[in-house]
């Protein structure tokens, strides 16, 4: 007996051994419909021989920048917001990346130079239609006025895109609108808005809560990202209705960790980033692709969202749709890379206050 | 007996070593033995423990990330009187060590200096690929004309906060002070005031909790300890078994317990105790976060307790009933105080893990509930603010060491009982 385990010890060990000899891809992502959607497009069809474990996470850069600082890289591919993308390609955590093959084909320059393009994706207020049997809400304005719409709001628990939407509301022009950030007046204004459906909102950190709680009734009208709403409405039937006003866009990229299995990563991140994979990711979820090329093989192939009832158009649930981005607001990262600290700290005041 | 011997000289042994010496060679083996059976663990407690916090301490006063990019520019700075804007010195000075320094350290040098001041990160990145181009002066006006921002003295001010390689501004954050531009510490900005508050909120909560844990805790205990066993070990398992279970199981059951469609609001309704628009909010609040906090570090509370209780001699109490006093007054008289050694330790406890609790008021806490750890971890993993956290983290140690020599003066720590 003692000897059989000591056996299986020693197994276990040497498995372990061979094991991290073959240089395996750790892939972290936001989890949820989302991560599904980049397991089915890109992860499940890569076969150049590395092996690839998914994880999750929600956001930051700090388990990067510790992993990077102590030398003990477990993280080799990491989905980014832009921001992000801006702050870890100077502070050196990212591997610069050769841009030459989809640079020309992208919606909008890359942030960075340590990126490869993912999706666009927007904060984008949605309700159940089940909540309002009368008059529904039909933009930002309403979604901060409680006394037409009364009832509960579910917001996240950081400023971004909560600024914008805000001044949206107030009156100012999504073109604008970063231009009033700019002021302290501009916060201030956005506050004051804030200030207006304080007593009735609950906040949310990961992305499918808000879902949760609109499907609940927990709230009435809630900020999510478009995606996940979309999923919920063609993969699960839920009846839930975009507002399409104010959404933000922002953008998503890929990026490698210096001291990973860099090569590996990089051979990856080309694979994830072709305008195939782009476009191919649409299929699972409503994202917008970012590289031109994706779009009009989407188009050329629609009905392309996959549901287990037939295919469906995408092109409609798009946070990119011309219709769409009329009255959306761009999100700009730079603002973000610079102010956030300061807004995000004066943000936390406004929610103990 | 034969004990005339009373002379003080050392008992020897057979070979006339002194018997203290002999017995001491014996025994230092016996130390080295147990040392290197200890070693393991004191360079792991080494490792994992000390070092870690004596990095965390160095942060919160570590102000390096900055003066190794610009050292130079600092120099001159000084000999700024802070009016208007620096002479051309200073912004040749700048000029020169932002264009020639390392891309990186400059991005990291940019990140701190935007904690002083919003809009250094991209003024430096900009100002570094401009820069390029500019071969000699006037630097003043040349940098002024790739960025305007150049010439805004608040970002020249905001530099006087970083001139020394050491730090307080990170402790003066973590209690809502700033430097200024010429080292004074003021008042932070009203509405970025939140570490106080946070702080307050911390300590209120980590009370209440303590204090229902010890109000639920203390009947339940003496239950355990006072019941036959039959019972007593099926109430143990009760205590254990929401103990086993994972944290943020427990978490997410109470949100579907307490959430405003949740069950216990939908039995009231339905029960027609409780009007449908009246629903209690007792989710995303702070109401939340001391329920929960109860429920999950009450078994903190219970083991200790019980394991004290159990040590009570059910005698004392019969003694004490016998020798004429009512139930009450022997339990206040005899009991109560033979169980402090259980309460003092199971509060302390309690207290200890719910003062830097993270993960339940982030999920429950809502717009109030929110502790001084879920600011460590903002820091840590947006802001990447680490000197902040590490100043919040070391405040919390030093309460913590006050709290235990305050504990220590007044009820005496050799009074705690694990068991």
């Amino acid at each position: 007996m003692r000897k059989a385990i000591k056996a299986a010890f020693f197994g276990l060990i040497s498995m372990a051994f061979v094991g991290s000899a073959i240089a395996d891809i750790t892939f972290v992502s936001w989890g949820g419909a989302y991560t599904a959607s980049q397991q089915k497009a890109y992860i499940d069809t890569y076969s150049k021989g590395s092996s690839i474990t998914v994880e999750n996470y929600n956001g930051g850069l700090g388990e990067i920048k510790a992993q990077v600082e102590a030398g003990n890289v477990t993280w080799d591919v990491v989905d980014v917001l832009p921001d992000q993308a801006i702050t870890g390609c100077d502070e050196g955590l990212f591997v610069k990346v050769d841009q030459s093959e989809f640079i020309n084909d992208m919606v909008v320059p890359p942030v960075s130079d340590c990126v490869v393009p993912q999706i666009f994706w927007a904060y984008t207020a949605f309700y159940d239609k089940a909540a309002f049997p009368g008059k529904k809400p039909k933009n930002i304005k309403d979604f901060f006025d409680v006394k037409k719409f009364p009832g509960k709001r579910g917001i996240h628990t950081w400023a971004n895109a909560l600024i914008e939407m805000a001044l949206v509301a107030d009156g100012v022009k999504a073109s604008k609108v970063y231009e009033v950030m700019s002021t302290p007046e501009g916060i201030d204004r956005a506050f004051a808005k804030l200030d207006t459906i304080k007593d009735h909102v609950v906040f949310w950190s990961a992305g499918s809560k808000p879902l949760e709680l609109v499907s609940s009734g927990e709230v009435v009208m809630a900020l999510a990202y478009n995606g996940r709403i979309g999923a919920a409405i063609l993969s699960e039937g839920k009846n839930f209705e975009y507002i399409w006003d104010a959404t933000v866009l922002e953008q998503e990229y890929l990026v490698a960790i210096k001291g990973g299995n860099e090569a590996e990563a990089l051979e990856f991140m080309a694979h994830a980033s072709t305008a195939e994979s782009n476009a191919e990711q649409a299929k699972y979820i409503p994202y917008g692709p970012m590289r031109k090329s994706s779009i009009n093989i989407i188009k050329k192939g629609e009905p392309w969202f996959i549901t287990s009832s037939g295919n469906i158009d995408i092109l409609p649930h798009m946070p990119t749709t011309p219709k769409v981005l009329k009255r959306a607001v761009i999100g700009d990262p730079v603002w973000w890379a610079d102010n956030g600290a300061e807004v995000h700290e004066r943000f936390g005041a406004w929610k103990g206050s | 007996m034969n004990q005339t011997q009373t002379s003080t000289g050392p008992i020897l042994t057979t070979d006339g070593i002194p018997l203290k010496v002999s017995l001491k060679k014996a025994e230092r083996i016996n130390k080295i033995r147990a040392f290197l059976l200890v070693l393991p663990l004191l360079a792991f407690i080494l490792i994992t423990f000390l070092v870690p916090i004596g990095d965390m301490l160095a942060r919160s006063v570590d102000d390096r990330q900055i003066n190794t990019v610009f050292p130079k520019t600092f120099e001159v700075y000084k000999k700024w009187d802070r009016q208007g804007l620096p002479s051309e010195e200073v912004y040749k000075t700048m000029f020169f060590e932002l264009k020639n320094s390392e891309g990186y350290a400059v991005g990291k040098a940019s990140t701190r200096m935007n904690y002083s001041k919003s809009g250094w990160k991209s003024l430096l990145k900009k100002s570094k690929r401009k820069f390029k181009k500019i071969e000699e002066g006037p630097f003043k006006e040349k940098m002024i004309a790739t960025d305007k921002k150049w010439a805004d003295p608040e970002y020249w001010l905001a530099l006087g906060q970083m001139v020394d390689p050491t730090t307080m501004g990170y402790y003066l954050n973590a209690v809502d002070l700033k430097y200024d531009s010429s080292k004074n510490i003021v008042q932070q900005k009203e509405n970025r005031r939140i570490y106080n508050k946070t702080w307050i909120k911390t300590f209120k909560v980590s009370l209440l909790v303590t204090l229902f844990c010890l109000l639920l805790g203390y009947p339940i205990s003496y239950l355990l300890a006072t019941l036959p066993m039959k019972y007593s070990n099926l109430l143990m398992i009760c205590v254990l078994l929401p103990f086993w279970t994972s944290l943020l199981v427990r978490t997410v059951a109470w949100m579907v317990m307490l959430q405003q469609k949740g069950v216990l609001n939908n039995l009231l309704v339905m029960s027609n105790l409780l009007a449908d628009e009246n629903r209690f909010q007792l989710m995303y609040n702070q109401t939340a976060v001391v329920i929960v906090m109860t429920q999950i570090l009450l078994p903190f509370m219970v083991l200790p307790l019980y394991s004290v209780m159990k040590t009570i001699s059910p005698t004392y109490m019969r003694a004490a009933l016998n020798l004429g006093a009512s139930p009450m007054h022997a339990f206040y008289k005899i009991y109560m105080p033979n169980s402090v050694p259980g309460v003092s330790a199971g509060c302390l406890l309690v207290f200890i893990i719910a003062i830097g609790y993270y993960i339940t008021p982030e999920l429950v806490g809502g717009k109030d509930g929110q502790m001084v750890g879920n600011w460590i971890a903002y820091h840590l993993k947006t802001t990447l603010n680490w000197g902040l956290c590490a100043s919040l983290g070391a405040i919390l140690l030093a309460m913590m060491t006050v709290l235990y020599w305050a504990y220590n003066k007044i009820v005496g720590i050799e009074n705690i009982k694990l068991g």
